[in-house]
């Protein structure tokens, strides 16, 4: 049925599930606000409501928007990579570029002092970020094919040094955000204030312009990279130029938040089971899926635990894992064999 | 007239030669046709002459222009690909598929025209009812014939009568049973027609007299032979080629001889 759908009527539905979603994520809490109360708040407040309006205003809205934006930022992000890879197992967090990332931003919080320079988490982010999925795309790929075993060991490594490396920086850290080893794990939204979601935005903003555009060039890649050089692509290019706008918005999300898996898995996947494998359909759809998935995540982890709330990325591997686990049977039973 | 030419085209990888000094010029408007045995060179040289591959030495010229001259964004347009198999590792439909051949043509959103050449390509190459199913459901003819259908449009110059354009064909038929084989060769036959000029790999000698109309032949990454008639492709020249022991016989209903081996 969805099927027949056109984009932009997925796109409009799934932009109505997120603007009720992200009133539902700023009203919950220790606090509940109605969207009545919402509306009070943030027009005709009274001296009395200053309070909440604090609360609202300074720990709500940031949060909520924290969230929305880094799950539009795994949701392209897990969409450019499996394109890149050609391959539906393939996210941020399998291929380094979280781990990495974190372990560039914990190098910051650490030895904050050497790094005199602005936005020095999210730069080093970055670099972390960009060494690592570098590395994950070079050992899995060879003669313009990826093998999927190399991906997945490769993918192991990378992950496991930069979680080694991010853990022992938390283990000497003083920042108290730094020590705090389930924020780099299973990231987090508490942290969140409004410089750090201007940022995510601007972040978001730029690489979601920047990365539409490759959409065609992408669906070609599909074809192999003979094919799409034939159509006018030039695949090098293509690759540097992904790898880097990815890095870029995962490294700031993940200065932010610390590492959340899955993900960047799920939203294509079902994104591609309603509607369409279309990179021009998946990258705009998986930005809006991606944020209406994350915020739904982030209101679980507030309301199940209530007044505690749980780290993100218990809730996104415990729905993410299965897919991950389906979407590698069903390539084992396709290809027979890996290699 | 408008051609493609190689002149002294060399190419090595390390230190193995695989294209040893060759020149040849694609006949314009006609069914040119690569022959050679395994490791002849011919993916190579069709690489090479497509742009894809830039030779060690050499020059690759498209109508007196250097190939390296030309934009690959106006190169996708003046030439197209068809290779033996592709696969897809997602579920895009058949329409989707054939829609990359207009990708030069247009930005984000196709247009009215690039839409209408699709639908036609997949007219012509049977397809049009099966245009909403999933790729990776199709058999391997269909595959290809959706495959041709994207290389179509890309190439598409029916109407304006516009630029000479190079249809390339790498063993398109390997894998296909007889009929989509020679489903799949006429409708590139077809094209010679539409200002459209053929250059295909193929294996089989008796399918490629049939289709071809210029031969080159390859052995050893140099030109073992160049001839516009089939009949002239010596059987001294297939033996010591291919190492076989070939004759040919007349073919009573066409006329042509067949080639058969001992």
């Amino acid at each position: 049925m969805l099927r027949r759908l056109s984009y932009g009527h997925i796109y409009l539905a799934l932009l109505c599930l997120l603007a009720v979603a992200l009133v539902a994520s700023a009203g919950v809490g220790a606090i509940s606000y109605s969207p009545h109360r919402m509306y009070q708040l943030l027009f005709e407040a009274t001296r009395a409501d200053t309070l909440d309006r604090n609360i609202f205003i300074q720990l709500r809205l940031p949060r909520a928007l924290l969230a929305a934006l880094t799950g539009a930022v795994l949701g392209v992000s897990g969409t450019l990579m499996q394109g890149l890879f050609r391959n539906p197992i393939v996210e941020p967090g399998l291929v380094g570029t979280s781990a990495g990332a974190a372990l560039g931003a914990a190098l910051v919080f650490v030895f904050g002092s050497h790094f005199a320079f602005a936005f020095a988490g999210p730069v080093m982010a970055f670099i972390g970020g960009f060494v690592a999925t570098v590395l994950v795309y070079r050992l899995s790929t060879a003669f313009g094919k990826v093998n999927v075993l190399t991906l997945l060991l490769a993918g192991i490594a990378v992950n496991a040094v930069s979680a080694a490396g991010t853990g022992f920086l938390s283990y000497i850290a003083r920042d108290p955000q730094a020590r705090n080893i389930t924020f780099w794990n299973l990231g987090t939204f508490t942290t969140a204030d409004w410089g750090g979601a201007i940022l995510v935005a601007i972040a978001f903003a730029g690489c979601y312009l920047w990365s539409r555009r490759y959409g065609k060039a992408l669906n070609a890649l599909m074809l192999g990279e003979d094919e799409a050089a034939y159509l006018g692509i030039d695949p090098r290019t293509l690759v540097v130029r992904l790898l880097i706008v990815n890095t870029l918005m995962v490294a700031v999300a993940t200065a932010l938040v610390g590492v959340i898996a899955f993900v960047g898995l799920i939203v294509p996947h079902i994104l591609r089971l309603i509607r369409s494998a279309d990179y021009v359909f998946l990258i705009p759809a998986s930005a809006l899926l991606g944020a209406l998935f994350m915020t739904c995540v982030d209101i679980v982890a507030r309301v199940i635990v209530r007044p505690a709330e749980l780290p993100i990325g218990i809730i996104t591997a415990i729905v993410g894992a299965p897919v991950f686990l389906s979407i590698l049977l069903h390539q084992r039973g396709r290809l027979g064999a890996w290699s | 007239m408008v051609v493609i030419s190689l002149s002294e085209i060399t190419h090595r990888v390390g230190n193995t030669q695989i294209i040893d000094d060759v020149s040849v010029r694609f006949s314009p408007g006609a069914f040119n046709v690569i022959l050679g045995p395994n490791g002849a060179g011919k993916t190579t040289l069709l690489k090479i002459a497509t742009g894809l591959l830039r030779p060690t030495a050499g020059d690759v010229r498209y109508d007196d222009a250097p190939l390296s001259h030309i934009a690959p964004s106006r190169l996708a347009k003046q030439r197209a690909v068809l290779s033996q198999t592709v696969d897809l590792a997602f579920a895009l439909s058949v329409r989707d598929v054939a829609l990359m051949g207009r990708y030069p043509y247009y930005g984000r959103v196709p247009a009215t025209t690039d839409l209408a050449i699709v639908d036609r390509a997949l007219e012509l190459v049977g397809l049009s009812n099966k245009r909403d199913q999933a790729y990776p459901t199709l058999s391997a003819g269909e595959k290809q014939k959706t495959q041709l259908a994207r290389v179509l449009a890309q190439i598409w110059n029916y109407d304006d009568a516009g630029e000479h354009r190079y249809l390339f064909l790498d063993e398109p038929t390997s894998s296909l049973d007889l009929h989509y084989q020679m489903q799949i060769l006429d409708l590139a036959r077809g094209l010679l027609r539409h200002n459209c000029t053929v250059i295909a790999i193929l294996h089989d000698l008796n399918v490629a007299s049939e289709y071809g109309n210029h031969f080159i032949v390859l052995d050893q990454g140099r030109v073992a032979a160049e001839v516009d008639d089939a009949d002239h492709l010596s059987v001294d020249l297939i033996d010591r080629v291919f190492r076989v022991r070939s004759y040919r016989v007349p073919d009573s209903v066409k006329g042509l001889a067949v080639w058969r081996f001992r």
